[in-house]
């Protein structure tokens, strides 16, 4: 099914709100990465299309920033950051403690399940809670090794439980 | 725009306001060093290799005056106290520049250092080596070392295709963005952006097809580095090994100029020469991808002559003498003569002479003889643009008026030249019946009802009346003439009824008259959909002359029509009504073969490839030569085939569509020594002028010839090219200025300055061939009375569709053998609108049978949202058999589903 078909109210109403329909390039990306999970060469030209901006435009946006994903990613994106006031308070062992409960390397590898993909990360601005690991949209904080299996159950609970996950900053709420 | 004076290392020079450090600099003849800078476009500050230092004067910001020291000189301040980008930086009045100073050293040794660190510096096996802005400006001003691991260098997988012509290197690419600036700004083809970004910053292509742009192969030729490469010249050659031959692009009437790279007899690649008039320092891809048909194998060597339905080989004496035997034996009515419009000046006249000195007929025609043949025009001789005509130079002040055109199709330089017109300020009017590319850059994007061009030229007529936009100095000459059709015309097509047909409200007509009207200068632009009405030409040159846009420098028409130099078609009289009589045209031709024509000689035209009904004149015939590079469909029928060299085989000159005669030279020997097309025709006319002297001498006494005066028969011992051009410049009105020897030493205003090879290393040649000599326009001349007509456009037939065939720079023409462009030629298809595909329940690649009163043919279906209900577009490309189906200049026709 095409985006149009099934977010064409949202998208309506997204390229309602700007004066230049390109505007609504990021918002419509974040939409396309929820339904296809990621942003593939199809997903990124039906966007293009949608907007009509040329193709290569949305590739150049979608290339700049870090949270258009363009290879299948875990419901839950997990983000540790490794800047040096999280190392000092135990970053580094949280990761060995994710790999090795993963069986992957934090160098955003998914889990074979496409439950959990793990990736470093610099500074997340939230040092004096280091170590923090960001799971989503969702900030742990004060997260050190030993607490890595607890919180792995909970965020597969979670997903398990239906909750609508989404990889992209489309449900953040400020 | 007032000058200011400016010191650059020590040299005070006076520059236009507005100019950069680093221009300002040149025109002091100091050279900085660049990367992302390019002349032609906006600069952006990306590399920064243009640092420089700036002082300017110290301004108190108390009493806001300049502080002057004790010296009596303003007190300079180091701008911003740090060094600044010399692209970005305009220059401003006392300020002082330092190219030169250590701490300028320092930094750019640092950025080169720093370019390098992931730079591969696989020079021995990078095309751009020898021709490589990076290899030059690290030899003048890098550093002979690095502090960088070599091992920590950056690797990607060697080139990608960026599409089907150009290859990238990321190791290469320092991220300049001089290629994606040249496709956003300048061609308007959003096809090249960066991805990803960081250290893994690379340029991508995302259009379908890839890089899908006609001016691609120019983004090599600016890369500062070997990053882009051209998949047609790709590690074949080292540059220096190449020697340079200047030439001109034949296949549109833009004439860009040319340097043909030869290595020996091979021809390695295709580059610009800069001709700021003619190209500045650019050439589509048709013009730097199509010229590989020359080099082919399946080229004809020898002459053939069918014996029993088969060809066999014959000399040259015996191929003449059976041509000139049977043309000679035929009364001058029974013969004619089509010559293309791609053929160099000398060979059309030479042909032109022929025929009627020698054979004694003026049914001549550089056209094919198809029903999709435009009616003659020549109204540009009279009302073109004058001598000293330079698009470049022009911006604000200009207004420019496109009409039934679609230049990046008819003559794909003109999408460049005159979307930059547009770009610097001037008025730029786009009126057409369907989309057309360059409209996104227009100032005015008028879409009339699909075939009312000729209502809307008629309605910019009225306006000028209604609207007193008259100019007061061509009025008060008493020049303009106005014929008894042309106030009949007026008189039954009222402005109101004629603004309803186009479907505009009336102010768009009228603003777009009032901008041409009250601009300094004004060019109109006209292709192939306005020509196919002459109502259309002779309503723009009408508005032209009353408007006073007329014979001078950048005013006046600007004809696109089909053929590289139909313009030297029509000045060297290959045209049935050049003398006093006039001939059969090639439709005509083709409608009494067999009855009042008897044998037909073609060069360089492949009439039967789009026409059947041409197929099937042929076949009437008794008699028929065809010379050309290959057996050609038309050859087939042939009772002679004569081969002929290449354009970069020999020498000539081609008139372009602004009536610039330029020069080109041989690049390369001709297989089996071929002669010129002119040479065959000169052999011909020698032998008919042995048969029948006396009669020769008798026919060419004719009077009235309108542009051809002929030359005593005799005049047949041309032994040069160049002996062919002076009887040119002889015979032929208005190229009497235009000798070899002026042209190869013309100058214009473009030239060179010191050190440009710091923008332009491996962008284009230095132009030692001289750029051209413009023909003046018969206007120019105050004494020519202006006889101005006008004819009621044509009627719009009944039908349920209305066909308009359009022009295709891909056309698949013969250009295309060889070509690395054959992929993008698109086979014959039927244009149309939304609304009329869903009636017919067809999608795009469906088939459909579209029927005239001429005929049917089954094409498939493209979609174009732009278009109107109503209305089929035709591509002219090679198997859309087009002749089938026209009736004249707008078809009506029925379209089924097949
Ligand atoms: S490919 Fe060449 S022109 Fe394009 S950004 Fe890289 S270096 Fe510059
Ligand atoms: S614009 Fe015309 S003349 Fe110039 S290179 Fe292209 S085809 Fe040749
Ligand atoms: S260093 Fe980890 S949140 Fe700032
Ligand atoms: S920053 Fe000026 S040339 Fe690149």
């Amino acid at each position: 099914m095409a985006l149009r078909d099934i977010h064409g109210a949202e998208i309506d109403t997204l390229l309602a709100r700007y004066a230049q329909r390109r505007s609504a390039v990021l918002p419509l990306l974040y939409i396309a990465q929820d339904t296809y999970g990621h942003l593939t060469d199809d997903a990124v030209r039906e966007v293009a299309e949608i907007i009509g901006m040329p193709a290569t435009d949305v590739f150049e946006v979608v290339g700049f920033y870090s949270l258009y994903y363009t290879k299948p990613m875990g419901k839950w994106v997990l983000q540790v950051c490794d800047d040096v006031p999280c190392c000092f308070c135990g970053a580094e062992e949280l990761i060995t403690a994710l790999e090795q409960a993963l069986g992957l390397r934090a160098h955003g590898e998914t889990t074979r399940d496409g439950m959990f993909t793990l990736e470093r990360v610099k500074c997340v601005a939230a040092c004096n809670k280091a170590p923090v690991l960001q799971a989503n949209l969702d900030y742990i904080y004060n997260l050190t090794a030993d607490k890595a299996d607890e919180l792995l159950n909970e965020l597969r609970r979670r997903a398990d439980s239906g909750e609508q996950l989404s990889v992209s900053g489309r449900a953040a709420t400020v | 725009m007032p000058d200011v004076s400016v010191t650059i290392d020590g040299t005070q020079i006076n520059v236009p306001v507005g100019t950069n450090v680093v221009d300002a600099a040149r025109l002091a003849g100091v050279a900085v060093p660049v990367f992302c800078y390019h002349p032609k476009m906006k600069p952006v500050g990306m590399c920064r290799m243009c640092l420089v230092e700036v002082y300017t004067p110290k301004v108190d910001p108390a009493t806001r005056q300049v502080v002057m020291g004790e010296d009596g000189k303003p007190v300079l301040a180091l701008m911003m106290n740090k060094l600044q980008t010399g692209c970005t930086t305009p220059i401003s009045e006392g300020m002082v520049v330092n190219t030169a100073s250590d701490r300028v050293k320092f930094a750019q040794k640092g950025v080169l250092e720093f370019l390098l660190t992931s730079h591969p510096l696989d020079c021995p096996v990078c095309d751009k080596g020898g021709e490589c802005p990076l290899q030059n400006l690290t030899m003048q001003w890098g550093p002979d070392s690095s502090r960088f691991d070599y091992e920590d260098k950056i690797h990607f997988e060697k080139p990608i295709p960026l599409g089907d012509l150009i290859l990238l290197d990321r190791e290469r690419c320092i991220l300049c963005s001089r290629c994606v600036r040249f496709e956003d700004e300048l061609a308007d083809d959003n096809v090249l952006g960066f991805g990803s970004r960081g250290r893994s910053w690379e340029i991508i292509s995302k259009s379908t097809p890839a890089f899908d742009s006609k001016f691609s192969g120019n983004t090599t030729d600016i890369c500062p580095v070997g990053a882009l490469t051209s998949s047609d010249f790709r590690f074949k050659a080292r540059v220096w090994e190449l020697k340079s031959t200047p030439s001109v692009c034949n296949l549109c009437p833009v004439g860009c100029n040319t340097s043909l790279d030869m290595r020996y007899n091979e021809l390695m690649r295709v580059m610009p020469r800069e001709n700021d008039a003619v190209n500045e320092i650019w050439v589509c891809d048709k013009g730097r991808y199509g010229h590989r048909y020359a080099v082919q194998e399946n080229r004809l060597t020898t002459p053939l002559i069918k014996r029993n339905g088969e060809f066999v080989s014959a000399t040259w004496e015996q191929a003449y003498s059976l041509i000139a035997e049977r043309l000679g034996s035929y009364s001058g009515a029974q013969v004619a003569g089509l010559a293309g419009p791609k053929l160099p000046n000398e060979d059309l006249f030479s042909f032109a002479r022929l025929f009627r000195e020698n054979l004694g007929s003026n049914n001549l025609d550089h056209r094919p003889g198809s029903p999709a043949d435009l009616p003659l025009d020549d109204l540009p001789r009279t009302y073109g643009v004058g001598k000293g005509t330079n698009l470049m130079t022009l911006g604000k002040g200009t207004a420019v008026l496109v009409i039934g055109a679609d230049p990046e199709e008819e003559a794909p330089l003109y999408q460049l030249r005159l979307r930059a017109i547009a770009q610097r300020g001037g008025d730029l009017t786009v009126v057409s019946g369907y989309p057309t590319k360059l409209e996104r850059s227009a100032t005015r994007k008028v879409r009339v009802k699909p075939g009312t061009e000729a209502q809307f030229a008629l309605a910019l007529v009225q306006a000028v009346a209604a609207e007193k936009l008259a100019s007061e100095e061509v009025l008060g000459s008493g020049r303009l003439k106005f014929s008894d059709e042309y106030r009949r015309v007026l008189a039954a097509h009222k402005f109101d009824d004629l603004v309803a047909a186009t479907g505009l409200a009336r102010e768009v007509v009228i603003t777009t008259a009032k901008a041409f009207a009250s601009a300094e200068h004004g060019i109109i632009v006209y292709g192939r959909s306005a020509a196919a009405d002459p109502a259309i030409p002779q309503a723009l040159a009408a508005f032209a002359a009353l408007t006073g846009k007329l014979g001078k420098a950048n005013s006046g028409l600007i004809a696109l029509r089909p053929g590289g130099n139909f313009r030297g078609a029509l000045d060297m009289g290959v045209r049935p009504d050049a003398a006093g009589q006039p001939g059969l045209s090639a439709q005509q031709v083709w409608q009494q073969a067999g009855t009042g024509v008897k044998a037909v000689y073609i060069a360089a035209l492949n009439p039967a490839a789009e026409n059947p009904a041409a197929a099937q004149a042929l076949q009437k015939l008794d008699f028929v030569v065809v010379q050309d590079l290959f057996l050609t469909e038309t050859a087939q029928y042939a009772d002679v085939v004569l081969p002929a060299a290449a354009v970069i085989e020999r020498e000539g000159t081609f008139t372009n569509a602004e009536r610039r005669e330029q020069r080109f030279r041989q690049a390369r020997q001709a297989p089996a020594n071929l002669p010129a097309d002119w040479q065959s025709f000169q052999a011909v006319a020698q032998l008919l002028a042995e048969r029948a002297p006396v009669a020769v001498a008798a026919r060419t006494l004719k009077k009235g010839a309108k542009v051809f005066t002929p030359e005593a028969p005799q005049g047949w011992t041309a032994m040069l090219t160049s002996d062919v051009n002076d009887m040119v410049t002889r015979s032929v009105s208005g190229y009497n200025a235009a000798s070899y020897s002026a042209l190869s030493t013309s100058r214009g205003a473009w030239g060179r300055q010191p050190n440009e090879a710091v923008y332009y290393d491996g962008t284009s040649y230095e132009n030692t061939e001289g750029v051209g000599i413009q023909i003046a326009a018969s206007a120019e001349d105050s004494r020519t009375t202006l006889q101005l007509n006008l004819s009621a456009p044509a009627l719009r037939p009944v039908g349920e569709l209305v066909l308009l065939p359009v022009a295709r720079a891909y056309d698949g023409g013969d250009w295309v053998r060889g070509s690395k462009l054959s992929a993008r030629q698109v086979p014959a298809h039927i244009i149309m609108s939304v609304a009329d595909t869903a009636r017919l329940d067809v999608g795009i690649g469906e088939l459909v049978t579209v029927s005239s009163a001429a005929g049917s043919i089954t094409l498939p279906v493209q979609i174009e949202t732009g278009l109107d209900l109503g209305v089929a577009l035709l591509p002219e490309v090679r198997g859309s058999t087009l002749g089938a189906l026209l009736t004249g200049a707008q078809t009506a026709i029925t379209v089924v589903k097949a």
